[in-house]
């Protein structure tokens, strides 16, 4: 097999673990993976940005409204030029198989989870559009169970600046499953904040008590 | 000729991303010219690049049609295929249209090129298959002029393929000079897309994918990998772009005993166009080169011949078998002479650095892969460090080999292979060259 990146063939380096519990299967080689920018645990504690306790971005949410929404929250990459092309070829590309390149490291931070883990939906327009919805298959992919609970309303953001977005209606709306106390949010990218700050603000509503999040990257 | 014909014929498209409004598309399609094909066959091959493993069409749960999807990634980037992707076909037959045509080469031809040059259009006259087995710097395009002339005369649809996109950006200047009433498309990853006919198509081997049975005549370009061995589907491809019977002329300076076998009729050219015999490589030990440069030191063997060039003015190319070792190279090559610079496949200035080269600016250039194949460097030197890694088979030694001497004002120079033990690829590639000289001379 070739790795799914590069497209060299992948060298198997069978572990100890490996051979006594379930590892998920990498299918991108070491060199590819090492290009890649874990975020270190320091930093933003609602995004993992690096920098102060509260990054400028989530400050803002906790300034105008959105004021403890969120518990805590935190990413595990950053957007460098690696995971750029990673997310073009998944996203834009639909190139769904790349879902598994951070399986391992999603199940590592996911597996022992016991708020219900609640992925960030895309609309039906767009879901039917690509083909598969990247949260859910980043997800499916490091086999962690998971719960829909909202939905998302008509417009995507897009070109829309903060001040619009903001001012825009709500982004999301209950799908009717009952919501449960403690929360996880999953997405793919955090950029500003807004969508894990409406989705939390919704389902805080709907009578979430606790609500932490979890994205891959932060941009 | 329509203009959703002239884009639909010989090609094979994804119908969302077909440039004509739906109703046109369903109306070619209802009459009968077009029609619609999956993306992924029942059996799992994809219909545009015709890859049917395993490991490239993967399965996925698929939000589109509902039901378990496969998709190929083989070819992705030129927008994703699955099974219940609709791709367009054009059906109706065409009738080729002889007309006169424009013909604006004035070059003349050496009694060889002349020969090989006829003989490449008897063979598409009979429909046969045909092998150019010509040196680097035989001059292998104007060869294929007046063959391609009288193709298009006879409304014949041509495409030149070639596996590199600096070949085809290179080629194609010099055909629109000598085709200029043609339709000529030229195409590469991400070029810009052209709607029309096009009658003489220009495209690196991996844009082939995008036709089906559309040319009457395919000349493929470099065909020193052919029958290709590793990567099958851009043989699928060559396949698949022409139409059932079609000639395709294979040109190659290396070609493999395999391709000598299947195709029949060659002409072969020894002799380069200024007549003067190719340089022949020397050997020179290197040992232990890697970890002497790892270490920070360039080995005074090739220190000496650096030196050499820089002492006598003279151009030169240091071909390195990895980017790794040329990126620890470069700072050393650097402390012997500031204007030696590195370059890589994929730095966005190679062109640039080239072309400075040419001019005198820089005095040499570390690089790692074949160099633009057109480019003419008068006295130019070459070493290849390591030429015993495996990166450098016969056929890559030989072309690089090829860049000494072009020049017709000063056809020698020196082409040294600095290695760690002689390999037989090594030796074959002087053994050819040796044979190319012995038989230019006859
Ligand atoms: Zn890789
Ligand atoms: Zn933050
Ligand atoms: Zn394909
Ligand atoms: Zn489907």
């Amino acid at each position: 097999m070739n790795c799914c990146l590069c497209d060299q063939q992948l060298r198997f380096v069978p572990s100890w673990r490996g051979i006594f519990l379930y590892e998920v299967p990498e299918i991108a080689c070491r060199a590819c993976k090492n290009e890649f920018a874990k975020i270190s645990l320091t930093g933003c504690k609602f995004c993992s940005k690096e920098g102060g306790l509260i990054c400028e971005d989530c400050r803002y949410w906790e300034e105008h409204g959105y004021c403890e929404v969120i518990e805590s929250g935190k990413s595990l990459y950053g957007y460098n030029e690696a995971m750029k092309d990673w997310f073009h070829q998944y996203k834009f590309l639909k190139d769904v198989l790349l879902a598994q390149v951070f399986a391992k490291e999603l199940r590592e931070a996911l597996a022992h989870e016991r708020a219900m883990v609640v992925p960030i939906p895309l609309n039906k327009e767009k879901l039917h559009e690509r083909s598969f919805s990247q949260v859910d298959q980043l997800l499916l992919s490091a086999d962690i169970p998971f719960q829909h609970l909202l939905e998302k309303c008509g417009e995507t953001l897009g070109t829309k600046n903060r001040q619009e977005r903001m001012a825009t209606q709500q982004l999301f709306r209950l799908n009717g499953e009952a919501v449960p106390k403690q929360l996880l949010l999953v997405d793919d990218l955090y950029t500003t904040g807004t969508t894990m700050r409406q989705a939390a603000k919704t389902l805080k509503e709907a009578g979430a008590v606790s609500i932490r999040t979890l994205t891959l990257i932060r941009a | 000729m329509q203009a959703i014909e002239a884009f639909l014929r010989g090609r094979i498209w994804i119908k969302q991303f077909v440039p004509f409004p739906e109703e046109q598309i369903q109306e070619v399609i209802d009459k009968g010219d077009a029609t619609i094909v999956s993306g992924i066959s029942a059996n799992g091959e994809c219909a545009r690049c015709l890859e049917n493993s395993k490991e490239y069409v993967i399965p996925f749960e698929c939000a589109t049609c509902g039901k378990v999807c496969r998709y190929c990634r083989k070819c992705i980037r030129m927008g994703r295929i699955s099974s219940c992707t609709q791709l367009v076909l054009w059906r109706a037959p065409s009738i080729p249209h002889a007309r006169p045509r424009d013909f604006g080469w004035q070059g003349h031809l050496t009694p060889q090129q002349e020969n090989a040059s006829k003989a490449i259009s008897e063979s598409i006259r009979k429909n046969e298959h045909h092998l150019l087995y010509a040196v680097c710097g035989a001059g292998k395009t104007e060869i294929l002029f007046l063959p391609i002339h009288e193709a298009l005369q006879n409304g014949l649809r041509i495409c030149v393929a070639a596996p590199r996109t600096d070949v085809i950006l290179e080629l194609s200047p010099r055909f629109q000079q000598a085709f200029p009433d043609a339709a000529i498309h030229t195409l590469y990853g991400n070029s810009p897309e052209q709607t029309d006919y096009g009658e003489i198509v220009l495209a690196t081997t991996h844009q082939l994918y995008r036709f089906q049975e559309a040319f009457d005549l395919l000349f493929v370009d470099e065909a020193d990998a052919f029958p290709y061995s590793l990567d099958q589907s851009l043989e699928r491809a060559v396949k698949k772009a022409v139409k059932p019977f079609a000639p395709i002329v294979y040109i190659s300076a290396t070609p493999s005993k395999t391709l000598q076998k299947q195709i029949i009729t060659h002409s072969k050219i020894f002799r380069r166009y200024h007549g003067a015999p190719l340089p022949v490589p020397t050997y020179q030990a290197l040992w232990n080169y890697e970890r002497h440069i790892r270490k920070g030191k360039i080995p005074a063997a090739l220190k000496n011949w650096i030196e050499n060039r820089l002492k006598r003015k003279q151009p030169f190319l240091l071909f390195f078998p990895t980017i790794e070792l040329i990126n620890q190279a470069a700072p050393l090559l650097k402390e012997i002479e500031q204007t030696i610079e590195a370059v890589h496949s994929e730095d966005a200035e190679r062109k640039e650095k080239v072309m400075q080269l040419r001019a005198g600016k820089l005095a040499g250039l570390a690089t790692s892969t074949i160099l633009e194949r057109g480019i003419t460097i008068p006295h130019l030197q070459v070493a290849v460090i390591g030429s015993c890694h495996r990166v450098f088979d016969r056929a890559a030694l030989i072309q690089i080999a090829g860049r000494v001497g072009r020049s017709g004002k000063d056809p020698t120079g020196e082409i040294v292979f600095f290695h760690n033990g002689i390999t037989g690829q090594m030796d074959a590639a002087r053994a050819d060259i040796l044979f190319y000289n012995k038989e230019g001379e006859s």
